[in-house]
């Protein structure tokens, strides 16, 4: 126990996310099943107003900065140092910290429900002036600016660690043009957090001193202004989703390019495109104030179609990936191609609200959150299980059950598409979002019945898994170094990997070591 | 801005059919079962074909988009009739003819808001708390009320009709309930409605 609270080896600490982040995955479900509970029939009052919304706020807060965010910056704290011949991050000591503020930081958000008043009521947005007025002036809001402000350092420094690792702990041979592109991603992902993260900082700081020291940044009275907190919120919150979706990027490439049996298709492309993404989306951020009057729609508009094309390229290299391969349909590989599907429409629907004309219609309604839910839910949340399913044993020693695994990803895909595609047509039938009831008009009762049973779907597939690492964990099968036939180093050294990582080093003179050594190969 | 609305529809259909296609053939064409894997790393040509088609296609989009949001975002200079919108925690007050004429709503008791058919009316919208959001999904149209600064828009409806709307942008406790009706009525009733002071209502 003691030797967990004071790790800092990068594999205990990357196991520690990814064990935290399944947590507030859990918790975060169980919001999600009381939203749909209450949404279930038309003026329903089984939750009161207040209640539903901490909920929906918490959930989104807990999904976007405790469970999506760090679990890829988990698992790259774990895999990265291992895909780069490293014994350790950079900085061991600042990678602890990172993890502990990060930790701390969601508790104290979920301690919220325990003070007077309750959680954040909000929204994970937190728009000012809301924030600072009303019903917003208990404890619980000052603990969710609080603990995200710890979130958001924690995360800032893991970006730099992940940054000086890359740069500067990798072995010979491994050539930044040889760095598995899940690395090149996460490198993409730090750059964005470098530039878009203090800006969450100075927001929360400045509805902080808003709050309780007389400060007027967002009033209107006194030469404050609301729209200067939407301008510092999204210069962040934009490239956020991207911190958000980078990392799985990353992930998907990997678990297509090993279960194809194939070489990445297009490596130089993917790399460009990261960081073209990186870059696009630094620019886009107003095009969540189209609706506002009060910025340039036409220049937002523009540079958000413009992100459509990096996004393309990554498409066209995940197919070539998996063109005239060998398919071999793992769990991993199903949530990949789940993910192939579902972020697929995630970025039409993205493409089409990057037009003003349709967003005036579709802005903060169910079919935004139809939107998003494609990219981050079906889109990163079934690379995230992926991910697991992949470098599970690799990290634990154990394979994950495949068949209760098949069976998870198929509810899973069901219940998922079954919750989210009726929200496209809720919004464009005129329901909101964040409301906590809606009228008997139109077919908004019959949408929102199927959607909750899509959530029940879910949570079946969900106790499954649970229950799938349960079974394994008992069955205890031990694994070889490279079970799957994997192409990067991390493959190379045994399940789990020893302290320092690495026994013995192998020759690193392309992109796929792992493959180059496998016995059955000669080397080229 | 209906045209906008089809030709993204329609890209996003074609655009869809043709990429869920390309990955079902790789899932149906290359299993392991059927197809050995051949080496191959990339086709710089085909990539840069893929780069440029998209980048075609969203330029294409741009320019559809940008036609339609100018009429919709056009003021004009002289409208035919004017009506100021006040957004409050949680219902919303409706002024005519100079803010002489007052409705106002609460949560429970939604406001209607009146509009001549055919005519242009210039909407001031204004808050008086937080952020709220004005949106008449019959019109495909929603705009922010601001602290601080009043939002001018043109509405022009073209049928005749009740539409239910609402506040589309959090706003607290009891955002769910702050609805409006949205009455689109003939000229003749507008006019009658205004010159009774708001009695004769249409």
């Amino acid at each position: 126990m003691i030797s967990w609270l004071t790790a800092t080896d990068h594999k205990k600490i990357g196991i520690m996310y990814i064990v935290t982040t399944l947590f507030f995955f859990v918790v975060a479900g169980l919001l999600a099943m009381m939203i749909r509970a209450q949404l279930a029939r038309p003026d329903n009052t089984l939750l009161a107003p207040h209640l539903y919304n901490q909920i929906f706020t918490l959930h989104g807060t807990a999904m976007i900065f405790f469970v999506i965010a760090p679990f890829g910056l988990g698992l790259a704290n774990y895999l990265v140092p291992l895909q780069v011949g490293a014994p350790d991050m950079a900085f061991p000591r600042l990678n602890a910290t990172s993890f502990w503020l990060f930790a701390l930081g969601g508790i104290i958000v979920f301690a919220g429900f325990a003070t007077y008043g309750g959680a954040s009521a909000f929204g994970w947005t937190n728009y000012a002036p809301l924030s600072e007025i009303s019903e917003g002036t208990g404890a619980g809001q000052d603990f969710w600016i609080i603990g995200l402000l710890m979130a958001s350092v924690s995360t800032i420094l893991t970006a730099i660690n992940l940054t000086a690792t890359t740069f500067l702990l990798r072995a010979p041979g491994m050539t930044m043009w040889r760095v598995p592109i899940f690395t090149w991603e996460m490198m993409a992902t730090a750059l964005l957090i470098l530039m878009a993260f203090p800006s969450l900082t100075a927001v929360l700081f400045m509805v902080l001193i808003d709050r309780h020291l007389g400060g007027h940044f967002f009033d209107p009275a006194y030469g404050g202004n609301p729209i200067l907190y939407q301008h510092l919120f999204w210069f962040f919150g934009h490239p956020e989703v991207y911190v958000m979706v980078l990392p799985y990027f990353g992930i998907v490439t990997e678990v297509i390019a090993t279960f194809s049996r194939k070489p990445v298709f297009g490596y130089v492309g993917l790399v460009i495109s990261a960081f073209a993404i990186a870059g696009l989306s630094i620019g886009v951020w107003a095009h969540h104030m189209f609706t506002t009057g009060a910025v340039s729609n036409p220049f937002f508009s523009a540079v958000s179609f413009l992100i459509a094309v990096p996004t393309g390229v990554k498409f066209v290299n995940w197919i070539g990936t998996m063109w005239k391969g060998s398919i071999e349909f793992s769990t991993a590989m199903l949530f990949s191609i789940g993910f192939l599907f579902n972020f697929l429409l995630g970025g039409i629907t993205g493409v089409m609200v990057a037009s003003p004309p349709i967003d005036y219609q579709v802005h903060d309604s169910y079919f935004v959150v139809h939107h998003f839910h494609y990219t981050l839910g079906g889109g990163s949340m079934f690379a995230l299980f992926s991910g697991l399913f992949f470098w599970f044993p690799k990290i634990f020693g154990v394979r994950l059950n495949e068949r209760l695994g098949k069976w998870f990803f198929w509810l899973m895909f069901i219940g998922f598409n079954v919750t989210f595609i009726p929200m496209a047509f809720m919004g464009l039938e005129g329901m909101a979002r964040r409301v906590y009831t809606y009228p008997n008009v139109e077919h908004l009762a019959l949408l929102n019945g199927i959607a909750s049973v899509g959530g029940l779907i879910m949570a079946v597939g969900v106790i499954l898994f649970f229950v799938n690492v349960f079974v394994s964990a008992f069955a205890h099968v031990p694994v070889p170094a490279n079970p799957w036939g994997g192409y990067s180093l991390e493959w190379t050294t045994s399940s789990p990997p020893p302290e320092h990582n690495f026994e013995t080093m192998v020759p690193i003179n392309s992109r796929r070591p792992a493959w180059d050594a496998m016995p059955q190969r000669s080397p080229t | 801005m209906q045209q906008t609305w089809i030709v993204s529809v329609c890209a996003a259909v074609l655009v869809a059919l043709y990429v869920y296609g390309a990955i079902l053939w790789c899932i149906f064409a290359y299993r392991r079962d059927r197809h050995e894997p051949q080496e191959f790393t990339g086709n710089p040509p085909l990539e840069i074909f893929y780069a440029v088609l998209p980048l075609l296609i969203v330029i294409g989009l741009f320019l559809v988009t940008f036609h339609d949001e100018m009429p919709v975002d056009h003021v004009s200079a002289h409208p035919e009739n004017r009506v100021d919108v006040t957004a409050f925690r949680w219902s919303w007050r409706f002024g005519y003819d100079g803010d002489r004429i007052r409705t106002i709503g609460t949560p429970l008791s939604p406001p209607t808001l009146y509009l001549p058919i055919d005519r242009t009316t210039e909407v001031d919208l204004t808050t008086t708390d937080v952020n709220h959001s004005f949106w008449v999904p019959a019109f495909l149209f929603k705009r922010d009320a601001i602290p601080g600064m009043t939002n001018v828009f043109d509405l022009t409806p073209r049928k005749l009709g009740t539409y239910l709307s609402r506040c589309a942008q959090f706003c607290g406790l009891d955002h769910a309930l702050m609805t409006f009706q949205v009455k689109v009525v003939p000229d003749a009733a507008y006019d009658r409605y205004i010159a009774s002071n708001g009695v004769q209502k249409p």
